[in-house]
């Protein structure tokens, strides 16, 4: 049973990038469809045995760590796979309606959107250093072809500028691997965390730390390494913007949290730390101060991801020599972060496409007199605006409560002026882009509008971002879940 | 002055990257490795079914991460054909009317699909395999192109994207297929291990050679068609 879990999960969306590459978009649309059916009923699968029988490890090809690939399985990695699913099955759904099927590079949507898929499933579940990075391979480059996908020039410099930060990143990681294969003869995870266990004396590998949490916060667009996330998440096409807002970015930094968690404590610092837990305070406050001065539509809703970014770096300072107690509270409110940011910012762009194909135009100011036409999609933004401010009972709300604790009990004080500073400052881009679409303005009338699915796909979105809060204590105990045997966590 | 000031920042990043990168090397020098893999390797080797340890590593120890390196090429491949139009297969610009080189193509492209065929057949005992009998494959086919020998295939059809997909494809039914018979994923059966490889390798080989190819075909970049989201307003 768990075997053909596994399977589906890892090769489906393989599999389907073949199928979808070989046929055309409507085709490939239809193929799509089943494929989503597939990936939900097997990440709620997936999801429902861990919550049974905990988490476990599966070795591929039946060879074991260190000399084969070991996946993880556990209550994390199954909580993010099964957001994946909706979000991706959510975007992939609104895709096939948004995108024009008579242009024939639209067909490249569905092989790259597979192998996005893929990639991330592989980084969720990966537990093998080089694993990861090839894992993070799939995820950069068909994002950077989905953001390229037959666009412009402009599309085209966004993409370059994205691909060419990436590879840095990667390139950085990748060279934090092999000085970690170097000093310890392994690529397992575990492995070289049970070997610093043993003998810690190992302070050569904190340099390849640094290097790999460079590279992954590059990669994930924390300030000031954030100037390629606006022009390449505000360019691309809606359901694209919707992928890499809400998954991508989280793919590197599960990534650098699982990295630090297990060997922060014996290789990081406590300037490396607050270090990044200031870079992620500068993210909130610069995100949301450009967030409110952008003048398209897209963008504003870039740059609020560049701040909400920020949050899920202050678990950095909150997990490094704290007490258990205060280490858990952070992590839970990153997972709450990482999940309700996604269902967030998902729903957010899939509206504000709704919202530009309804006015024809990308700026904010034209968005007036939008609210009469389009009340559904308008009421999806402002309810995923709501889980970013942070407002109860949203899942915002409750990331952000835990962070609040956890930095209380630790004594981090500072991190306070964060939660509420930005906050306010998410709160008054959400209702700027209200206030233009409240403005009356009768010399408009010709309002294009999509269609009723279009508009349906983002609110399911919100309203699940919206009740995260409520369904908090369940999704954060099944977080918690480590592996059944009680080895490994 | 100023100009000097503005690159100190940058010579402090590069020289703490390489002292860093320095003490981390001598201290991985001085210290014993916890895991000894490469004797793990020696001692598995005889149940890869291929002599060559990197072929084992690439093709079975580790075969899921090079299906998944073989996706990120096809990744690649992809989106380099959908952004660029093909239409300059005919652009007589672009075919040269060498003399010298199509002479010399005449004596190096078979050497080279023979080089191919060779570092593909010696992948299984010694260094070689798909990945560099690809590339050998990719350079007679960019000769070609120079040369201003039609190649259809190369046109954004069926053909094209068959092409580029058929490695990975038939690398990933092996993979489900023995798990078809019960087995771990990407666990060869053992007394097919070998013919698995080398099938492997061959239709790999070819979609790499595709890939690259296509990649340098479809290098050109017209004025692309489609504008911003609500950019005309």
């Amino acid at each position: 049973m768990t075997l053909w879990l596994m399977a589906g999960l890892l090769f489906t969306p393989l599999a389907w990038a073949v199928l979808t590459l070989l046929a055309g978009f409507r085709w490939g649309r239809a193929i799509t469809w089943l494929g989503i059916a597939i990936q939900v009923l097997v990440s709620l699968a997936l999801w429902a045995v861990v919550v049974r029988d905990g988490g476990f490890q599966y070795p591929l090809g039946g060879w074991q760590a260190p000399l084969g690939i070991e996946l993880r399985v556990d209550g994390l990695a199954v909580t993010f796979v099964l957001l994946t699913a909706l979000v991706a099955a959510a975007s992939g759904l609104h895709a096939g309606f948004y995108l024009d099927p008579d242009k024939q590079w639209h067909r490249y949507f569905w092989p790259l959107f597979w192998f996005l898929w893929a990639g991330l499933n592989v980084v969720w579940l990966g537990n093998d250093l080089f694993n990861l990075y090839v894992g993070l391979e799939l995820i950069s480059l068909s994002a950077v072809g989905l953001v390229a996908l037959g666009g412009q020039s402009e599309a085209l410099r966004a993409a370059l500028r994205y691909l060419m930060a990436a590879l840095l990143g990667s390139l950085a990681y990748l060279l934090g691997v092999a000085l970690f294969y170097g000093e310890f003869g392994s690529l397992s995870l575990s492995g070289i965390a049970f070997a610093l266990r043993q003998d810690s004396a190992r302070d050569g590998a904190g340099f390849a730390l640094v290097l790999m949490l460079f590279g992954l916060a590059l990669k994930t667009a924390l300030f000031p390494m954030h100037r390629w996330l606006p022009p390449a998440h505000g360019i691309a096409r809606s359901p694209v913007s919707a992928l890499l807002s809400a998954l991508v970015v989280k793919g590197s930094f599960y990534i650098a949290a699982r990295l630090w968690l297990e060997l922060g404590a014996p290789l990081g610092s406590l300037a490396l730390a607050q270090l990044l837990g200031l870079l992620g305070g500068m993210a909130v406050f610069w995100g949301g101060w450009q967030a409110l001065r952008q003048p398209k539509l897209k963008q504003v809703v870039a740059y609020s991801s560049v701040a909400q970014i920020g949050y899920l770096f202050l678990l950095f300072p909150l997990t490094w020599n704290t007490t258990e107690a205060a280490a858990l509270q952070a992590q839970q409110a990153m997972t709450l972060q990482v999940t309700s940011h996604a269902l967030a910012k998902a729903a957010m762009f899939l509206s504000a496409g709704n919202l530009i194909m309804s006015v024809g135009s990308n700026r904010v100011n034209a968005l007036a007199g939008v609210s009469h036409f389009l009340p559904f999609s308008l009421f999806s933004f402002g309810l995923a605006g709501v889980s970013l401010m942070g407002l109860p009972p949203t899942g915002g709300f409750a990331a952000k409560w835990l962070f609040l604790q956890a930095s209380l009990a630790t004594g981090q004080w500072w991190w306070l002026v964060v939660l509420l500073g930005g906050g306010l400052l998410s709160a008054a881009y959400v209702f700027r882009v209200y206030r233009a679409s409240f403005v009356e303005d009768s010399n408009i009338d010709h309002f294009f509008h999509p269609a009723r699915r279009l508009e349906i796909i983002p609110m399911i979105l919100a309203l699940l971002s919206l009740g995260l809060g409520l369904m908090a204590e369940p999704v954060l105990s099944v977080m918690a879940l480590t592996f059944a045997n009680g080895e490994g966590t | 002055m100023k100009r000097d000031l503005a690159l100190l920042p940058a010579t402090a990043i590069c020289l703490a990257f390489v002292s860093g990168l320095a003490y981390s090397i001598w201290q991985i020098a001085i210290t014993i490795k916890p895991v000894d893999l490469p004797g793990l390797l020696g001692k598995n080797l005889d149940q890869s079914g291929v002599e060559n340890p990197v072929t084992a590593v690439l093709l079975n120890f580790r075969s899921y991460d090079t299906l998944l390196e073989i996706g990120v090429l096809v990744i690649a491949g992809i989106a380099g054909i959908s952004v660029a139009r093909t239409s300059s297969l005919e652009d007589p610009e672009l075919r040269t009317s060498d003399t010298l080189l199509y002479a010399l193509q005449r004596w190096l492209i078979p050497l080279m699909l023979l080089l191919a065929g060779y570092l593909l057949w010696a992948g299984s005992d010694r260094p070689g395999g798909a990945f560099q009998a690809g590339a050998v494959l990719a350079a007679s086919g960019v000769l070609m192109r120079l040369g201003g020998i039609p190649m259809d295939f190369l046109r954004p059809g069926i053909m094209l994207r068959l092409g580029l997909s058929l490695g990975f494809a038939v690398f990933l039914l092996v993979a489900v297929t023995s798990a078809l018979h019960g087995g771990e994923f990407l666990a060869y059966p053992p007394e097919l291990a070998k013919t698995l490889i080398v099938v492997i390798e061959t239709v790999l080989t070819l979609s790499i050679a595709m890939v690259l190819l296509a990649l340098f075909v479809s290098a050109p970049v017209n004025n692309a068609e489609e504008p911003e989201e609500g950019g005309s307003g």
